[in-house]
């Protein structure tokens, strides 16, 4: 199994290597959410603290939809999916693999975006800096997961790129709740954020593992 | 004989409102801490309970369908029928409550929102299922029930959460009356009887909708399965 | 009655109203898609229930 997701993996990483599609119109859709809210609220000292973690978790969704979309889009093309039902693997690793795939591509986004919150913002960590290293991959997973199910899920659909940001963002909720306010109060350094990272922790896990058990179900179902 | 047996079931339906509001109104005391308003809680709280219930329905549903549409096909369109009904009367439901929510909330704590953890949720809720509507109303091709079926699964994941987000945490919203920790719930008959009513007068009418909109939707599945057969038909 | 009980009462009316419209709302387009449902059935195979 482990072979088989890595096969996939590594498929999809020198894809993106070649065209950088997907990480160009993630970086750029991202940091144009993060200087439109800079311009839009002019974030300060504390202020900026208070919002850093909602504007973060904002641009973050935003550029993952745009990648999420094309992501099954490159499976379609040339009946590549047809062909991937066919092999003996399970759909299940064809999924894991995307997701792993896709979570890479969002991380970079995000450590790309790092350095022009602290120059934007003037960030200063008041509490323990570590837990973001938690909280953001945490997030993050809970959004990649979901994000690359529901767009397998709306792959046919007419209006695929409508109806996905429509079922991802409301299942999507709590994990987003969890890390806005997570990244509050670990900028803040106001109220202890545990609570919330094992929110996060345990909505990665039954999410994760509801999405492997019913992917073969969607996969399959054309 | 069965125009009588629903007319019937209408009218003690209407008559279980009725008497329910009377109790409401008439005949249950204000509460001891809250006055006046807490009597919209003999609405607010029966129209959660439905809608947790038909939600669940929703997802038996939709369980069933994943199970039976390779095997037997009769069954999973009944069960896809059970799924959409339970989903769009769950919605409705819920709806009742947010609005009654805040309109009682306004008066209680002085706002109209806040994003404790119940109130998240539910609105989540509201949200997903509203999605799943949407989903089957924009969603074109053959597979939409089966994948409908799936999101209904994962949307029903956040029944429970809901359910237990004011006695996992602390929340603006009160802590369970039933079922809570020492000294909750409600003392006087009076308060009971109106909620027992209430609680029985809306699980009828619910039941009476849901039931209604199944058979909706079983005709208009077999109007569709027929006009498929006939497009094949005139293409052979 | 002091104004802090007539709010109370106008919200609970409120309330109580927006419950029955949502409610009764819902059952009128259910009436209306039966109707319609029982219109393509008929148009369908006239005569056939």
């Amino acid at each position: 199994m482990i072979g088989a997701v890595w096969t996939h993996l590594v498929k999809d990483l020198r894809i993106e290597w070649r065209s950088k599609e997907a990480i160009n119109s993630m970086l750029f859709f991202a940091l144009l959410v993060v200087v439109l809210f800079s311009l839009a609220f002019d974030p300060r000292g504390a202020f900026s603290r208070e919002i850093a973690g909602g504007v973060l978790s904002v641009a973050t969704m935003f550029a993952s939809v745009s990648a999420l979309n094309q992501a099954w889009a490159r499976e379609i093309r040339h009946q590549v999916l047809d062909a991937q039902r066919m092999a003996p693997t399970a759909g299940s690793d064809l999924f894991l693999a995307k997701v792993l795939a896709n979570f890479l591509f969002v991380t970079i986004v995000q450590i790309a975006l790092a350095p022009v919150f602290l120059v934007m913002y003037n960030l200063q960590v008041q509490g323990k800096a570590w837990q973001l290293a938690l909280v953001l991959p945490l997030a993050t997973w809970a959004l990649v997961a979901n994000g690359t199910f529901f767009a397998a899920l709306s792959i046919r659909s007419r209006n695929r790129e409508l109806l996905l940001p429509l079922i991802l963002f409301p299942i999507f909720m709590p994990a987003l709740l969890a890390m806005v306010v997570a990244t509050k109060d670990i900028l803040t350094g106001e109220s202890d954020p545990t609570l919330w990272i094992k929110l996060l922790a345990g909505y990665d896990i039954i999410f994760t593992t509801v999405s492997l058990l019913l992917f073969d179900v969607v996969f399959h179902a054309e | 004989m069965k125009k009588l047996g629903i007319g019937l079931y209408a009218v003690v339906t209407v008559a279980l409102m009725i008497w329910g509001f009377y109790q409401a109104i008439y005949v249950a005391p204000d509460d001891a801490l809250q006055g006046y308003i807490f009597r919209i809680i003999y609405y607010h709280v029966p129209s959660f309970a439905a809608a947790f219930t038909f939600f669940s329905v929703s997802f038996l549903g939709s369980i069933a369908f994943l199970s039976f549409r390779r095997s037997r096909p009769e069954w999973a369109q009944i069960a896809d029928a059970w799924a959409l009904a339970g989903a769009e009367v769950g919605v409705v439901f819920c709806s009742v409550g947010l609005t009654t929510g805040p309109l009682w909330g306004r008066r209680a704590w002085g706002i109209w929102w806040t994003w404790d953890a119940r109130l998240t949720t539910t609105l989540v809720l509201w949200l997903i299922y509203v999605s799943y509507l949407l989903m089957r109303r924009f969603a074109a091709g053959p597979q939409v029930q089966t994948l409908a079926a799936v999101l209904g699964i994962f949307g029903a994941l956040d029944v429970p959460i809901v359910y237990m987000a004011n006695r996992w945490w602390r929340t603006q919203h009160p802590a369970p009356v039933f079922g809570g920790a020492e000294g909750s719930g409600m003392k006087d008959p009076a308060m009971l009887a109106a909620f027992g009513w209430n609680m029985l007068a809306w699980f009828a009418w619910g039941i009476f909708v849901l039931i209604l909109r199944f058979n909706v939707e079983r005709k208009h599945q077999q109007y569709a399965e027929e006009e498929a057969q006939e497009a094949l038909a005139a293409n052979i | 009655m002091d104004q802090a009980q007539i709010l109370d009462h106008q919200f609970v009316a409120a309330a109580y109203t927006i419950t029955w419209v949502i409610q009764l709302g819902y059952l009128a387009w259910l009436g209306w898609k039966w109707r319609t449902e029982k219109r393509n059935a008929e148009r369908r195979s006239p005569g056939r229930r």
